[in-house]
């Protein structure tokens, strides 16, 4: 599938991905080492045939079973067992999924403990150091037949109608919240999935860990930023923030503040961004639309990030202030406006054609041409140049046709001020015109002498330093008396060229 | 109102009080400019779009029976098949005949006109070529009973024409880049049939003299005659009003000087220069300009400039604009609109969750902590103004 998606990526260039293919793959590491003696798995009644009586017991026994961990790297060894295993656990899943009064309080220790045992391991290492997400096959979890369905069971247990927080809190701690936010960094998309339904799910039974697990994802994202640029489980987190932020109560704490400002406007600098830029944009739309006094820091934030050399993330950010314009209000829009089309302006006169057409793109927004409406006064003097500039001089004809639909939908806004600077942007042009051609015959000039006066100049080349060396930056002041000194440095080859009649006014003016 | 200004009042300053009878006390250069613009005015009347012409486009009703026909669909769907089939051919009819024997209306030529003017403005095309487009846009409406579907390529070829005459060769774009930037349907081929066609009915007097060779003169007579340049408003704002005015069929009926007359007028009253009032007052006497006519013309140039420089903004019609993108920031803008998250919203509870039952440990916070321990609540200088440079360690 990657490589199907890759060639939609051609850029004349083979893909890592395929030259790695071709590498033999290594065996995936493991960090489990089983130290317990194997026991082959004996299979015990069925739940469902058991007397009610003794399924309570039968239910502990086997939750112990589903604590054996087997080794998937060898496929075969153990398979009977294996078979047991998973079936034990189908079982399991279907127990606590569809019977009633099966929690009791000695359950719950048990059912943490199997729990424990099969997920909470180290991740072994990527195997592929250079490991791109966007481009690698991730490597795939090897237990995940066991693994996935303990996940299930974990998920309908936290979701049964029995379930008492003010028990299990005593086995769902810090500890078990901790070990589990570090699973997130698991390469196996699945079994970060899982983990985000986890992760939610006790964020929204757990009151009493709340302010933890916010602060440890925290920590987590300040990390990614800062240290480590690598995190694989960066938007599934978001998206958990995503449904915590839809839910903030008003006024927002400064504690949440904190976070937009100090994690999540960072974090767009992170190379990755594509990975998580959805949920990112996300979750800071919701920030805005909780409190829209965030918006001025915010853009600000972003604008300050906002990316020099990576045309893909630039794409992205617009894109993302798109979807903040379409929630402004007015009242905030007057504040940042004059910054933010300053950058749009930038933007829409980029070579990149799809920075250009994602800029241009933004007059197709209704709401948006409303609000440039009613600002076009400061709005229009910004935009124009850029715009004009780029009607005569861009390479793309597509965007030379969307710069033709914007700067109509301009001049229909306000004609008057749209005519104005027309006029003084073609007057600035003809100065500028002028200044050039000025500037050529001077060059000229310059050139027709050069061979005439060869010898002269070497006489007067001790002359032209003495005399001109205060001139040395004000060469705009030379220009308009018409002199073409230009004063040398020892090492600079070109010789200063005096004309016979430029030393004579240098002379006088001394 | 045009103010009769009395000779001799304290306003006027003595240098600027002329009288242009005596040709032989002006010099060379402004004799000419009137005598030049006395020529100009025999011929003026060549190049008037015919009056009856106009004025059927004036009346003609604008195609209003298009947008009904879907509102029959709508009224008439819980009624048999057979029935909605004889609406639709009878509807069809009706439409077909509404539209194309109804001719051009003057909505129709003044939107045109608009169009026209951004695309001179966008290509660079100078006043004088929009100016002689709309003049032989004009001329050809008034003269020939058009179907509003053709309206779009007389336009681009009035315009093509114009800038052919008065453009230099590199100025001018290729025809098809004309067509594609305008987002019109014909073809090249199309364009020159046109351009024929309208050279043809034109009797290839192409080249005319309009309102805007008026406006030269006269801004030229006045920089000649008075010494106040500070007080002549420049050219290129008057030709921008003009440009605005021609957006408007009506202002076609004027001949070409008195219309230019009165942009300038006007535009001295509204500047309330007296001064200047006067030499326009005696350069209409000289060249025997009716008063009333300048009157009615100063009146309607009046309405028009009140809503050409009112700060209020015209909501721009988008949906005629085409947005074409590229194919990729096509996927891009459709894969951009974030789903609904299936995660479901956890509300924050109302009270105090900073607090966690079990002790977070004192990490080492910074003095803004992100810690959840109370007191993360205190109002401070959480946004203080340069939080740019706080964050950067």
């Amino acid at each position: 599938v990657s490589q199907a998606a890759s060639w939609l990526k051609v850029d004349g260039f083979t893909r890592k991905s395929m030259r790695k293919a071709q590498k033999q793959k290594k065996s995936q590491g493991s960090s489990q080492f089983r130290t317990q003696t194997f026991t082959e798995l004996s299979p015990l009644p069925q739940l469902k045939d058991a007397p009610s009586t003794e399924q309570q017991e039968l239910f502990t026994q086997k939750l112990q079973q589903c604590c054996m961990l087997f080794d998937f790297m060898d496929s075969v060894t153990d398979l009977k067992s294996k078979e047991i295993k998973r079936a034990t656990l189908n079982e399991l899943v279907d127990y606590v999924s569809t019977n009633r009064g099966i929690l009791v309080e000695a359950a719950y220790p048990e059912i943490s403990n199997m729990i424990c045992t099969n997920i909470f391991r180290t991740l072994p290492p990527s195997e592929n150091p250079d490991f791109d997400p966007e481009e690698d096959e991730p490597t795939l979890e090897a237990s995940w037949p066991h693994i996935q369905l303990v996940y299930e069971f974990l998920l309908r247990f936290l979701e049964n109608p029995d379930f008492q927080p003010s028990i299990a809190k005593r086995y769902i701690d810090q500890k078990f919240v901790l070990q589990l936010l570090e699973l997130f960094d698991s390469e196996d998309p699945r079994e970060r999935d899982f983990l985000k339904t986890v992760l939610h799910r006790i964020y929204g039974k757990f009151l009493g860990l709340r302010a933890f697990i916010r602060k440890q994802i925290n920590n987590i994202f300040l990390r990614f930023i800062y240290e480590t640029d690598h995190f694989n489980g960066v938007a599934e987190l978001l998206e958990i923030l995503g449904s915590i932020i839809n839910g903030f109560a008003l006024p927002l704490k400064a504690e949440h503040k904190q976070f937009l400002m100090k994690v999540l406007i960072p974090m767009h600098t992170a190379k990755g961004l594509a990975l998580f830029h959805a949920q990112l944009a996300y979750c800071v739309v919701q920030f805005l639309e909780k409190d829209p006094t965030l918006t001025e820091p915010v853009i600000r934030g972003l604008l300050k990030f906002w990316p020099k050399t990576c045309s893909q993330k630039e794409v992205m950010y617009l894109g993302e202030m798109e979807e903040i314009l379409d929630v402004i209000e007015p009242t905030q829009f007057k504040k940042i406006q004059e910054p933010l089309f300053k950058q749009i302006s930038r933007c829409v006169a980029n070579p990149h054609f799809q920075v250009a057409e994602r800029a241009l793109y933004f007059w197709n927004n209704e709401y948006i041409l409303s609000l440039i409406e009613e600002n076009i006064d400061k709005i229009l003097p910004i935009m124009f140049g850029s715009l004009y500039r780029i009607s005569k001089e861009h390479w793309n004809p597509t965007i030379v046709a969307l710069v033709y639909n914007v700067l109509k939908t301009l001049m229909e806004m306000n004609s008057t001020l749209f005519d104005e600077l027309t006029a003084s942007y073609k007057s600035d042009r003809q100065r500028e015109k002028k200044k050039e051609q000025e500037r050529e015959e001077l060059w000229k000039k310059l050139d027709e002498l050069k061979l005439s006066d060869a010898a002269a100049l070497v006489q007067n080349n001790s002359h032209g330093l003495q005399n001109n060396n205060s001139n040395n930056n004000n060469h705009q002041e030379n220009q308009e008396k018409g002199t073409a000194v230009i004063a040398t440095d020892h090492e600079d080859p070109v010789v200063a060229m005096d004309t016979a009649e430029n030393v004579k006014g240098v002379k006088t003016a001394k | 109102m045009l103010q009769f200004i009395c000779f001799g009042s304290n306003h006027i300053k003595q240098n600027v009080f002329f009288r242009m009878q005596d040709l032989q006390d002006l010099d060379n250069e402004t004799c000419w400019l009137v005598k030049e613009l006395k020529s100009y005015i025999a011929q003026e009347a060549d190049f008037l779009p015919r009056e009856t012409g106009l004025n059927i486009m004036e009346s003609a009703a604008e195609v209003g029976i298009a947008i009904p026909v879907t509102q029959f669909y709508i009224l008439y769907l819980p009624f048999s098949s057979v029935l909605m089939c004889y609406f639709d051919v009878l509807l069809w009819c009706l439409t077909f005949i509404f539209q194309n024997h109804n001719g051009v209306s003057a909505k129709c030529r003044n939107a045109k006109v608009e169009d026209l003017w951004s695309l001179a403005s966008f290509f660079g095309f100078s006043t004088q070529t929009f100016v002689l487009a709309v003049n032989l846009l004009d001329r050809f409406l008034a003269i020939m009973k058009v179907q509003p579907k053709h309206v779009p390529c007389i336009g681009v070829s009035c315009l093509h024409i114009a800038a052919k005459m008065v453009e230099d060769e590199c100025n001018i774009s290729p025809t098809h880049e004309l067509i594609r930037i305008s987002q019109s349907k014909f073809t090249v081929s199309d364009l020159s049939r046109m351009e024929k066609i309208i050279s043809e009915k034109l009797n290839l007097e192409l080249k005319a003299i309009t309102a805007l060779t008026f406006l030269h003169l006269y801004h030229a007579v006045i920089v000649s005659l008075t010494s106040e340049r500070g007080e002549i408003p420049s050219i290129e704002r008057l030709e921008a009003q003009l440009k605005a005015c021609l957006c408007q069929l009506i202002f076609s009926k004027a001949k070409p000087s008195v219309l230019a007359l009165s942009v300038i007028t006007q535009e001295f009253d509204a500047l309330q220069s007296l001064a200047m009032l006067e030499i326009v007052q005696e350069l209409q006497r000289h060249l025997k300009i009716i008063d009333s006519e300048l009157l009615y013309w100063r009146g309607l140039v009046a309405k028009c400039m009140t809503e050409y420089s009112s700060s209020e903004c015209n909501k721009p019609d988008n949906k005629k604009l085409v947005w074409i993108v590229s194919r990729r920031t096509a996927q891009n803008l459709h894969a951009n609109h974030f789903s609904v998250p299936e995660l479901p919203t956890i509300p924050e509870g109302s009270w105090d969750e900073s607090e966690s039952e079990d002790s977070c440990e004192d990490m080492s916070c910074e003095e803004d902590s992100l810690c959840g321990s109370p007191g993360s609540d205190a109002e401070g200088a959480f946004f203080p103004s340069e939080f740019c440079n706080q964050g950067r360690k």
